[in-house]
């Protein structure tokens, strides 16, 4: 094989509870083509490792489930051109399964019951911009990376206990709920005593050096964290930020 | 039976099987009632279909009062060749206002208009629609996910399971509650792949809430992976009839490459514009007002070209829409409407394609796609499964079982009018869950073990088979073999060679490779999906040479369209372990002749009007078309969006009733 008929990747698996690093040669089908992440493992499956294990659904970044660590950086598989010498691994930032797959639905337990709320009667009410900016979140789970919250939940146990910290998801849940123009006005204390419990105060004291990047580009400090913590503490937040 | 280390045993009210917005609805209708809810799902919690889709819903009256359930229902029935059955659509018309309201308490927030106090429709009616009833919504698909993830997690009385694989309905053998005692559901089966564990569930119901299909045809296909019809194998083993299977809509203009966008959606009919036409591999002009097409004639003049070695280079043809972009004067409209028409599709088409493709400086190889499954298991009108034992008028409830959303059959026939999936899972969904708690409280079923151990065995012996066969490579030759033989062009030689290639397949799927490990096993997991491809491909195939005319998403190469005068026919295939498989037909009620012959009277005139545009000198076409977007672009110039799989996306499928 010539060298530019092919990229090496290198690949980190999980299994029998060890990573296991395993070297692939993806095989272009065309002489300049740049494969996605996906594109890769894809391959490596057909060709190598029939029973290799990673998440993808939609291939057109909609369905939120293809994430994985590119050289440690989290990326949609589905979308994330890699080259060589890059290293693919599964996900740092939730319990590993099997290879490429990781355990996702700690964060979803943790907010069960959070929208239990009753709502106003006239649904004919409109929803403004900062709302939907919210909706266009895809459920990635790119932005646990770098979350001091998140950090705090042990991440080695697989089970189906929800975690006890919370995440910018989670934060970005509550606070479309805030923003529903149909939520009613105490039910919004609700929503803030959910944001304290999930441990929001971690964030006020850490917020100028949180870098946490959605996957979608939603601008999470601004439009989730900010607000939240404007709420629930108050302005001088926000002055201390300047 | 007991709980071991490879086996959990778990018991509820009610499984729902598809955590999309059919499983969602489900699940709060029978939360609703207090009763205990298992819902599994093999996606993370709401990646489906539904979370992916354009976000487009049929909402009754939301654009029009004298928009009636009656209108609504028989605007459905024709458009779908007369298959659909009566009761189905006209529940379908009945519950969408209401079933869309609930979907706005769990918080979609549609625009509103001011005027009506309503929520806004489309500008323009969809294609296909007689009235104005498609609501957007911003965010598409990804608003119903949040929707349904809302939904599933508010209940106390839900427990989710999601990374798990729905096996088997399991049905009794030993129950004395009815003569025919093996027509009781008492649970199902289920791999837990996370925790690496079978598990049996108890219940006396299930709801099939698991899609469909289209995975068959991978990666030839815009849906989630998961479409394995699996909805489809698992109804089809425990009994139930399946209807109309030969029924998939294909989408004539995905994308061909490369790979990474294979599958994807690049276009519809309408994107064509006026002056777009479709070419061969030789520069040929194979189809001309193509704007005005159905989508199975676009994907015939595709598909015929492949056949007779004129394809392009990945088995498709070309959409050629150069001449819209060159006129003088509406070329500049021409790429506002491109662009803003389907903008998804089109960015997928100009990132993949490249800039020139983009701008519409060349032609874009195009293919036909995989999209929904309109066939699907026999129901009522309140979601309860059927099967046929003796006579297929009259067929018997299997107690327990329900189907809807994409699972279930009889409401689309041959074609579904755009933005009536959500529609359709959002009130079926809820009725199955309503029919099933009502089953729940009233019946009492004495659960025997011994139901579960034929199954169980079956599965947990599956771990460390030891044959030489991998299961994976199977699993892509068999998409290929689908796509060549069940997929948007048939024959009767096709379709025979798919059923003997099938058969050779089943033999070496018993000597496939599957490892001991119990956690997440891949080779398992592509087992049982291969599995669920094969029954769900023999009922295609089989439903397919049932029928003798050339009706609905697909194109039959050897057969004629179906005439006005044929009378309208179902197709129900059903499986028993001892007998195999067989396949009869349903006769349906045909709509008046007067009506028909108008519909087809509207259909070749518009077609004939778009010819003439044609031939007219180049300036005076112009300036006509000019006017045309002009029109259609409104007095802001911004585009109104169309759903792909939407009949405005394929304005000449308003009249699609080729008998
Ligand atoms: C790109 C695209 C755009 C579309 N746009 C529109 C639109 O604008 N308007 C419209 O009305 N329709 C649209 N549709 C169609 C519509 O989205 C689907 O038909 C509809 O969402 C199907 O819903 P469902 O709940 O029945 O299935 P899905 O939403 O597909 O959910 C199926 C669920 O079942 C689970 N599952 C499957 N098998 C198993 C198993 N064996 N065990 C456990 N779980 C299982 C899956 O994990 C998933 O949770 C579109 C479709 C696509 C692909
Ligand atoms: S907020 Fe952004 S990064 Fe986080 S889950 Fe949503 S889309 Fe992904
Ligand atoms: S596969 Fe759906 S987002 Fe990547």
């Amino acid at each position: 094989m010539e060298k530019d008929e092919f990229i090496t990747l290198k690949l980190e698996l999980f299994r029998d509870n060890k990573k296991k690093y395993v070297e692939y040669n993806y095989i272009k089908r065309d002489f300049d083509e740049r494969p996605m992440a996906l594109d890769v493992l894809l391959q490596a499956q057909e060709n190598e490792i029939d029973d290799l294990a990673f998440r993808y659904g939609c291939r057109a970044r909609n369905c939120g489930v293809c994430t994985i660590d590119v050289n440690d950086k989290p990326r949609l598989a589905c979308r994330a051109r890699v080259k060589d010498g890059d290293k693919i691994s599964p996900i740092a930032t939730l319990p590993k399964i099997k290879d490429f797959v990781v355990k996702r639905d700690g964060i979803s337990r943790q907010m069960q019951g959070y929208n239990n709320i009753s709502i106003k009667n006239n649904l004919n009410v409109e929803a403004d911009h900062s709302y939907h900016n919210l909706t266009s979140c895809i459920e990635c789970y790119a932005c646990l990376d770098g979350c001091p919250l998140h950090k705090k939940n042990n991440l080695e146990e697989i089970n189906n206990n929800p975690y006890t910290y919370g995440n910018p998801f989670s934060f970005l849940k509550l606070q479309r709920l805030y923003l529903d123009p149909l939520t009613p006005e105490k039910e919004k204390e609700t929503i803030i005593e959910k944001a304290k419990s999930l441990g929001l105060e971690t964030y006020k004291k850490e917020y100028n050096n949180l870098k946490i990047k959605c996957g979608v580009g939603i601008n999470l400090k601004d439009e989730v964290i900010k607000p939240l913590l404007k709420v629930a503490f108050g302005d001088q937040i926000e002055k201390k930020n300047k | 039976m007991k709980n071991t280390t490879n086996i959990d045993i778990l018991e509820c009210d009610v499984i729902v099987v598809g955590s999309g917005g059919t499983g969602s609805q489900a699940v709060q209708a029978v939360a609703e009632e207090g009763l205990n809810v298992i819902v599994i799902s093999k996606d993370p919690m709401s990646s489906s279909d539904t979370k992916i889709c354009e976000g487009v819903m049929t909402v009754r009256e939301s654009g029009d009062i004298k928009d009636t359930e009656s209108v609504l229902s028989e605007n459905i029935k024709l458009a779908g060749a007369d298959l659909p059955d009566e009761k189905i659509t006209s529940a379908f018309a009945k519950d969408s206002k209401e079933a869309y309201d609930r979907l706005r308490m769990n918080g979609l927030r549609p625009s509103i208009n001011k005027d009506t106090e309503k929520p806004k429709t489309l500008a323009i009616a969809m294609g296909g629609h007689n009235k104005s009833r498609s609501v957007g919504h911003k965010n598409s698909g990804l608003a119903f996910g949040h929707n349904i993830w809302d939904t599933i997690i508010k209940y106390k009385n839900v427990k989710y399971i999601e990374d798990c694989w729905f096996l088997e309905i399991i049905k009794s053998d030993n129950n004395k509650l009815s003569n025919d005692n093996k027509n009781i559901v008492v649970g199902g089966l289920a791999y837990d792949a996370c925790r690496g564990k079978l598990l049996i569930i108890k219940s006396k119901t299930v709801i099939l809430a698991s899609g469909g299909l289209s995975t068959l045809f991978f990666p030839k296909t815009d849906t989630m992976r998961g479409n394995t019809g699996d909805s489809y194998a698992l109804a089809i083993r425990a009994g139930a009839d399946l209807l109309d299977m030969e029924q998939i809509q294909f989408l004539p203009f995905c994308l061909a490459s490369p790979p990474s966008y294979e599958g994807l959606l690049a276009g519809e009919p309408a994107t064509a514009s006026f002056l777009g036409v479709l070419r061969d591999n030789n520069n040929k002009i194979i189809l001309d007002s193509v704007y005005l097409r159905t989508r199975a004639e676009c994907s015939e003049a595709i598909m015929r070209a492949v056949e007779d070695g004129r394809g392009s280079p990945n088995g498709g043809a070309y959409l050629d829409m150069t001449a819209n972009k060159l006129a003088p004067k509406s070329g500049e409209y021409f790429m506002k409407y491109l662009k803003g028409a389907l903008p998804s599709a089109y960015n997928n088409a100009r990132q993949a394609l490249g800039k020139k493709a983009g701008n519409a400086e060349e032609p874009w190889e195009i293919r036909p796609g995989a999209h929904y499954s309109m066939g699907g298991v026999r129901v009522d009108e309140y979601a309860k499964a059927f099967k046929t034992s003796k006579d297929i008028n009259n067929p018997e409830e299997i107690k327990g079982l329900y189907a809807a959303g994409q699972a279930m059959g009889g409401l689309f026939g041959a074609n579904r009018l755009g933005s009536t999936s959500l529609t359709e899972l959002a009130v079926f969904g809820y009725r199955a869950g309503k029919s099933a708690a009502d089953y729940a409280k009233k019946e009492k079923i004495t659960f025997d073990d011994r139901d579960f151990d034929e199954s169980i065995k079956y599965y947990d012996n599956l771990f460390g088979s030891n044959g030489v066969e991998k299961i994976y490579k199977l699993k892509l030759e068999f998409q290929k073999e689908c796509w060549n033989n069940i997929g948007p062009a048939r024959s009767e030689k096709k379709l025979k060679k798919i059923i003997t290639y099938i058969e050779k397949l089943e033999k070496k799927v018993k000597n496939v490779k599957i490892n001991l490990e119990r956690k997440w096993n891949q080779q398992f997991i592509d087992y049982i999906e291969l599995k669920n491809m094969i029954y769900t491909a023999k009922s295609v195939a089989l439903a397919s040479l049932k029928r003798d005319k050339s009706v609905g998403g697909h194109v039959r190469l050897d057969r004629r369209a179906s005439s006005i005068f044929s009378k309208p026919y179902s197709t129900v295939v059903n499986f028993d372990s001892r007998l195999g498989f067989k396949v009869t037909k349903l006769p349906r009620t045909r709509t008046e002749f007067k009506r028909l012959i108008i519909y087809k009277i509207n259909e070749k005139s518009r077609l004939l009007k778009a010819r003439i545009l044609r031939y007219l000198p180049l300036n005076i076409r112009d300036s006509i078309i000019e006017k045309k977007y002009k029109k259609i672009l409104g007095e802001n110039k911004k585009v109104i969006k169309i759903e792909p799989g939407s009949s405005a996306a394929a304005p000449g499928e308003s009249q699609n009733i080729t008998y």
